[in-house]
């Protein structure tokens, strides 16, 4: 697992993952519930509200009760291109290095 | 969580300043392997490319030498490439990063690897160049944060009176 430290800002650690950045593209299209969110993406009920939760927290997502729905829309903090793909390049980071040990691994004694 | 993020416990993600991040992760193997891996065409083919077809369209290692790695994933084709700044054998790698899908947007990786006997430790500090708009909205965010923590105060300071 990654640990992001404390002083990295919220929003990156927010759309570092990429389950919340579905999450984003999704309620770019309309807003959901967590329900339909938590279906969508084959997760637990509890998964997707920590995953909203963390994206609220971020600012990138607001939600709202309406009756016993709660409903997630886009916050007022904007994900742009340019955040979106350093995100994606420290995943891509992690990976690679996620393979490196394994190759280094499997091709031990060589 | 997903199988990507999950992998390694030894992977650990710091940001010393809002325009660099910091990668460190250790590896069970001594560092001249380690080297070799990130430094010879074909050790890094069969790693580099996410399970996919890598070819390696150029790789001269030494200061202001070209790379340019180009995946061949089901989804599509993906270039990588960018320049070497200093090749310090077995200790030091800095280079420009470029992917063709942002292009413009250049990442310096400075890789450094740290001798641990059987085990090397790796750090790699990423370094962006962010635009105005993106440094805006991260500014945005702390102020945000700064008037929360100040209506925080102003709460307690009320309930004090």
């Amino acid at each position: 697992m990654v640990q992001y430290s404390p002083a990295l800002d919220i929003a990156f650690a927010a759309i570092a993952d990429p389950t919340r950045r579905g999450i984003l593209e999704r309620l770019g299209q309309a807003d959901a519930s967590i329900t339909d969110l938590a279906e969508l993406f084959e997760m637990t009920l509890t998964g997707m509200k920590k995953h909203v939760q963390i994206l609220e927290t971020a600012r990138l997502v607001t939600t709202q009760k309406i009756g016993r729905v709660r409903v997630c829309k886009l916050g007022p903090r904007r994900l742009d291109e340019e955040t979106a793909w350093i995100a994606t390049y420290q995943q891509m980071l992690n990976d690679r290095f996620d393979r490196l040990g394994r190759f280094l691994e499997r091709t031990q004694g060589e | 969580m997903s199988a990507a993020t999950a992998a390694n416990p030894q992977t650990k993600v710091t940001t010393p300043s809002d325009r660099e991040i910091r990668t460190e992760r250790l590896f069970d193997a001594p560092r001249e392997r380690v080297w070799r891996a990130m430094t010879e065409v074909d050790l890094i083919k069969q790693w580099w490319g996410r399970g996919n077809k890598l070819v390696v369209e150029k790789f001269e290692l030494e200061r202001g030498g070209h790379w340019r790695f180009v995946e061949h994933a089901n989804d599509g084709v993906h270039g990588f490439e960018g320049r070497y700044r200093e090749v310090t054998p077995q200790e030091r790698l800095v280079m420009t990063f470029e992917w063709d899908g942002m292009p413009g947007y250049v990442i310096i990786e400075t890789i450094t690897l740290e001798d641990l006997g059987q085990r090397t430790r790796v750090v790699t500090t990423s370094l962006f160049h962010t635009t105005e708009e993106r440094d805006g909205m991260m500014q945005a965010g702390m102020e945000g944060g700064l008037n929360e923590s100040y209506a925080a105060l102003d709460r307690l300071l009320a309930s004090m009176a």
